[in-house]
């Protein structure tokens, strides 16, 4: 290794999310102010999907979010920005060697990281989950400046750990996936991206002809929780109520399953376009946000006493089904705005 | 830089649990509109983390019973302590999960050749002699 020190000039925001957090600093990092809940707007981070037939960690997949790099990429097109994704380097030495030439040009990179190894986490949160990202924006020796937008400050990785989390293995392995921007037009069309956004976004969560994805997916979750305790029994009914809550609470959502960003997002380009409508909606899903909250308060006390449930579950069944549908007027209200 | 945060880890990890990173979180008020805040993590959700730890520690008496009476090699003890499943261990083994399969069993794990013994000790971070001796014992990190 060659001990010369790079460090790149970057500003460091904590964010909810990882990956819109991680956007929103790039765009910072070359003087465009998007704020979190844009980038994640724009980049269709709202998504859901349940899949019931695949298991992980022993639960139903479950997931609030889209698929990893997504924000990223669709912001930087809706944008117009020139921005390189590698998605696959097959030999480890050359994805690391491909970082430090980013960083003796001065760009900082992000990656897609497994959370397993990452040794500046909290070990509660060390759990074999493949999505995350940081950036990377500086070396000293062999040790690397990370910028892990869920965390406070800045941290920093050995060359070793830094090439296990970004070969780690298992479902949606990052294989040295790695981003960045190469350059920015000076004038942004923020209009246009958040129209395309906008309309992305209602057509996953409602236009997909697929039962599992966006609403219909949350409606048939919210039938099958009303089945679990009979199904399973009472311990597993409840590890996988546990399991909802934490795919939607957890670490790097900004709460509620990222309903709240959203809503941030809506209240922004309300604003921006100056429409009153935009920022009815944006009103609706605090309130669908406050739901899920609520849901999550109930949840976790059936989780809290296992085998003896405090609350029925068809009680929360039916407000699954009513978050279902609040949501669904969100996206339907959203669908008739002419922006 | 690196044993000023395990330091912080081991001081914050054992009294207070979940007191280690605050984290940005997003809220929603009717009059107030949206707003940020930097915090520790709501109670609820401590509650279901500590959910899948208590499993992951369940899951692990079981195959420590399995180890010693013989039914299950040292490597399915050291799977199920890095959290991992055979499809995913086959992954960072670049086997077929097959192979790992015949590897949890003690009869394959006896016919195992020096070489995949040492991979297997380097991914799980432990010796070789560790790998054949496991101390079942020892829990979680």
């Amino acid at each position: 290794m060659d001990p010369k020190k790079i460090l790149i000039n970057y500003a460091h925001h904590q964010a909810g999310h990882c990956e819109s957090g991680a956007t929103s600093n790039l765009f910072g990092f070359y003087g465009h102010d998007l704020s979190e809940p844009m980038a994640f707007g724009i980049g269709n981070g709202l998504y859901f999907s349940y899949i019931p037939f695949l298991k992980v960690q022993y639960a139903p997949m479950i997931s609030f979010r889209n698929l990893p790099n997504v924000v990223f990429k669709r912001s930087a097109d809706y944008l117009g920005i020139d921005a390189t994704i590698i998605k696959k380097f097959k030999e480890p030495k050359a994805a690391m060697l491909a970082l430090d030439r980013n960083l003796e040009k001065g760009i900082p990179t992000g990656m897609q990281v497994g959370c397993f190894n990452l040794t500046f986490f909290p070990p509660e949160y060390r759990m074999h989950y493949n999505m995350h990202n940081i950036v990377c924006f500086g070396k000293e020796g062999d040790i690397y400046h990370i910028s892990d937008t869920v965390m406070e400050t800045p941290q920093t990785l050995t060359y070793e750990d830094l090439v296990r989390v970004r070969y780690a293995k298992g479902p949606f392995a990052p294989n040295g996936k790695m981003y960045w921007i190469n350059s920015i037009p000076k004038e942004l069309d923020i209009k246009s991206a958040v129209k395309k956004g906008i309309s992305k976004t209602v057509y996953e969560m409602t236009k997909i002809p697929f039962p599992l994805i966006g609403v219909r997916g949350l409606r048939w979750m919210a039938k099958d929780l009303k089945k679990w305790p009979v199904k399973h029994g009472y311990e597993k009914a409840s590890f996988y109520l546990g399991q909802i809550l934490r795919m939607n609470e957890d670490f790097g959502t900004g709460g509620a399953g990222f309903r709240y960003i959203y809503g941030s997002f809506l209240k922004e380009s309300g604003e921006l376009f100056n429409n009153p409508e935009l920022l009815e909606t944006s009103d609706m899903m605090g309130k669908t946000a406050n739901k899920w909250r609520e849901f999550t308060y109930i949840g976790a006390r059936n989780c809290r006493n296992r085998s003896k449930p405090e609350e029925d579950y068809s009680m929360l069944g039916n407000m699954l089904g009513e978050i279902a549908s609040m949501e669904e007027n969100v996206y339907k209200k959203l669908d008739k705005i002419l922006l | 830089m690196d044993t000023v945060k395990e330091e912080k880890t081991e001081t914050g990890g054992e009294e207070q649990p979940y007191h280690y990173n605050r984290e940005l979180f997003y809220s929603f008020d009717k009059e107030k509109g949206y707003s940020q805040r930097v915090d520790y993590m709501i109670p609820e959700n401590q509650t279901i983390i500590r959910q899948q730890w208590d499993l992951v520690e369940e899951r692990l008496k079981g195959i420590r019973y399995l180890v010693t009476s013989g039914k299950r090699s040292p490597i399915a003890w050291y799977m199920e302590k890095a959290l991992m499943e055979i499809p995913m261990l086959a992954g960072y083994m670049e086997m077929s999960a097959w192979r790992i399969r015949w590897h949890i069993t003690p009869m394959g794990f006896k016919q195992l050749k020096p070489r995949i013994l040492e991979k297997y000790a380097a991914l799980f971070g432990i010796t070789v002699e560790a790998l054949k001796h496991p101390d079942l014992e020892n829990n979680l990190r």
